[in-house]
């Protein structure tokens, strides 16, 4: 049975989907943690950019203005703007020229450019800052032709209303965001898929207790009661389901063996007496000769007999309508048991000028208890057999569709009593004109019942009786069956 | 044949010890376990019969204890119990056998008989059967009385057989269903008797001496002598 279930893909499990949902939890939540991250840390480079752009420009600004303005204004200047372009913070060792990533202008008052440090010859570094404008102390982005990063820029005015600019690229800063967001990114991989993997292989442990339970539970339902489901160490909530569906196993079966013992106990205070009574009968049988005094011993004896038979008949009905029959199943090959039956009572009938004809599929074979299975034919066959008018046919079929055998009994006498046709398969009904004890279809239906099957009796168009009994093909389908009802549910 | 019957019940003790008596068995009872204990140890029995529901021990523990003891005769056990315990099917297995009570006396007769018979070296089967002017060829499936051939079916040419190798003994109706069609069941209607008469009006011709013999309320009788 378990092959049956390992069977279906594992995209379609419980265990895939949970660990599908909660790996798409997961991972939601970390990117939504790093994009806050990523944020913070950006804000903080930048901070820490501009801090350091806004000391340099101003250390720049006091130098400048202090410098008086002769031949050396140049030089000193530049000096001290190089030596601060070497401080740059974050700075990369990749870029080969220093300069590059940093320049320094400053402008007159009238929008020219004097002094100029940095890569290159600062035109399009000026053109991008005359075209930008400047918020004091606070630096500005700007976007510089020929450099695909944008420069972060501080500005400063000097008392003669010349202007001093120091950039500062964010071509480092944005490889360390790059590379942040690049380890990151692995690194997100690499723990989404771990914790799929061990989330899905958890569930799929727990899960495999949960329908192992489920296995044992439908076992139980259609075996015996002393199986348990499986209960694991650890108490969790699949291991106390187990040992609450386990508690509830202990209590049925205590139960059920009380039953077992009052209907053995009374059974067994019934069979020594009528054993006693029917050995006595037959003793007192052999001594006689006489055949009208046999006559009443025998048929004491015959009633003794079919009191017996009531005995089992309603201890089993008892036991089956608590679904406490025990079974003996073995296979069992109904076409063949049904041409037997029908061979054992065709003369029966034949006598009562009965017809009876067969239908039946070959090699049908039922997992049942023989026994029980022989008395229920026989009491359908007895039926007919005591309560059809001369002329009438019996037709017995066996059909196969599917996992279930369906065996049907059909007459075209005069029907069921529509009174009882309802309840006909309760305990001591029958009809007004019945000589039966009532007690056949209910033995019927419990034996059938006890086989995971049902009986139906009805009254077809245009006459006639017709009770049809479909059992299950084998339990291990009947237990397939349960399997899956449990899983739908 | 020495015969050990241990079983509680005085009624059915009294009985029984009569019936198996007339059918030729030297009957020693026990009414428990202690005393079969005790008998079993001191003489020798051919065969014994033990209820399961005795006043001290469980029949199935006797009967295991006896073997351990050394005991090697076959044992019918008796059981009022509805359903056939499992150990009683592994008892069974190994050579024993089973009734439920009530049983016809017959019945208990036949299982003894071939308990008996399973315990005695095997001899070489038989291919025909006689009784008296009845000959069955089992070989060929054929049955002639008198020289004349019957034209029977194969469901009537088991039940004879079945009637023929138990001649002189009554056999029931439920041996019957047992043997001939491999059911234990017990049907309200009359369907073995039918299946006897028929046979019987191929058998027991008319003018021929009547083989096949009704034993009201216990079953039938093919006539050996």
């Amino acid at each position: 049975m378990s092959s049956k279930i390992d069977k279906k893909p594992p995209i379609r499990s419980a265990a895939w989907r949970i660990s599908f949902l909660a790996t798409i939890a997961f991972a939601c939540g970390t990117l939504v943690i790093f994009v806050f991250l990523h944020e913070l840390v950006s804000n903080d480079i930048q901070r820490r950019t501009d801090t350091w752009l806004s000391g340099e420009v101003e250390v720049l600004g006091d130098v400048a203005a202090r410098t008086p303005r002769n031949a050396l204004y140049g030089r000193v200047v530049r000096e001290i703007a190089e030596l601060a372009t070497r401080e740059v913070p974050n700075k990369s060792t990749s870029t080969g020229n220093a300069n590059d990533s940093v320049f320094f202008l400053q402008t007159s008052a009238q929008q020219q450019s004097q002094l100029w440090v940095g890569a290159g010859n600062g035109e399009a570094d000026f053109e991008a800052i005359k075209a930008t404008k400047f918020r004091p102390d606070t630096p500005t982005d700007v976007r510089v032709s020929g450099f695909p990063v944008p420069f972060r820029v501080a500005c400063l005015q000097l008392g003669d209303g010349s202007h001093i600019y120091l950039g500062l690229s964010e071509r480092d800063e944005l490889r360390v965001l790059r590379k942040l967001r690049l380890r990151f990114f692995l690194l997100w991989l690499l723990v989404v898929f771990l914790g799929f993997g061990i989330v899905f292989l958890v569930t799929r442990r727990m899960l495999s207790h949960v329908r192992r339970i489920t296995e044992a539970a439908s076992r139980i339902g259609h075996s015996d009661l002393t199986e348990r489901v499986p209960a694991t160490q650890r108490n969790d909530e699949v291991s106390q389901l187990a040992h609450t569906l386990n508690t509830m196993l202990d209590r049925i079966e205590s139960s059920m063996r009380q039953l077992h013992t009052i209907t053995d106990a009374l059974a067994h205070d019934l069979r020594s007496p009528l054993t006693a009574i029917r050995g006595k009968l037959e003793m007192s049988l052999s001594t006689t000769d006489n055949d009208e005094q046999t006559e009443p011993i025998v048929s004491a004896i015959e009633e003794l007999d079919q009191l017996t038979d009531f005995l089992n008949k309603s201890l089993d009905v008892a036991e089956a309508r608590a679904d406490a029959l025990r079974l003996t199943r073995t296979e069992i090959n109904l076409s063949r048991l049904v041409e037997t039956m029908v061979d054992l009572y065709e003369p029966s009938m034949a006598e009562r000028g009965i017809r009876i004809r067969v239908s039946r599929e070959n090699g049908v074979m039922v997992n049942g208890d023989e026994g029980l299975i022989h008395r229920m034919i026989a009491n359908l066959l007895d039926n007919e057999l005591k309560h059809l008018a001369p002329g009438s046919n019996v037709g017995v079929s066996l059909k196969c569709s599917g996992d279930i055998v369906s065996l049907t009994f059909e007459d075209n006498g005069k029907g069921f009593d529509p009174e009882v046709l309802e309840h006909i398969f309760v305990r001591r009904v029958k009809g007004k004109t019945s000589t039966g004890h009532g007690l056949g279809l209910a033995f019927v239906d419990a034996v059938v019942r006890a086989h995971g099957g049902t009986v139906e009796a009805i009254n077809p168009e245009p006459g006639g009786a017709r009770i049809t009994i479909s059992l299950p093909l084998t339990p291990e389908e009947a237990r397939h069956q349960v399997t899956t009802a449990v899983r739908a549910a | 044949m020495r015969l050990l019957l241990v079983e509680d019940e005085a009624d059915i003790q009294s009985f029984l010890q009569r019936s198996l008596e007339e059918a030729g068995y030297e009957v020693e009872v026990a009414p428990d376990a202690r005393t079969a204990e005790r008998l079993a140890a001191d003489k020798q029995f051919d065969i014994l019969i033990v209820d399961l529901g005795l006043p001290d021990r469980d029949g199935i523990s006797l009967i295991l204890r006896l073997r351990e003891l050394g005991m090697r005769a076959p044992v019918l056990i008796l059981s009022a119990r509805r359903s056939v315990d499992d150990r009683v099917r592994g008892l069974e297995q190994g050579g024993d056998d089973y009734l439920t009570k009530p049983f016809a006396l017959a019945e208990l007769l036949a299982r003894l008989r071939n308990l008996l018979k399973r315990n005695s070296p095997v001899q070489g089967e038989a291919t025909r059967l006689h009784v008296q002017d009845l000959e069955l060829d089992l070989l060929r499936r054929e049955a002639s009385r008198g020289g004349q051939v019957l034209q029977l079916t194969q469901q009537e040419f088991v039940l004879l057989e079945y009637l023929c190798r138990n001649a002189g003994r009554v056999v029931t109706r439920s041996m019957i269903l047992d043997k001939v069609w491999g059911m234990r069941i017990v049907p309200d209607t009359n369907v073995v008797d039918v299946h006897i008469y028929r046979l019987r009006g191929k058998v027991d011709g008319a003018g021929q001496h009547p083989l096949i013999k009704t034993m009201r309320g216990v079953g039938y009788v093919l006539k050996d002598r």
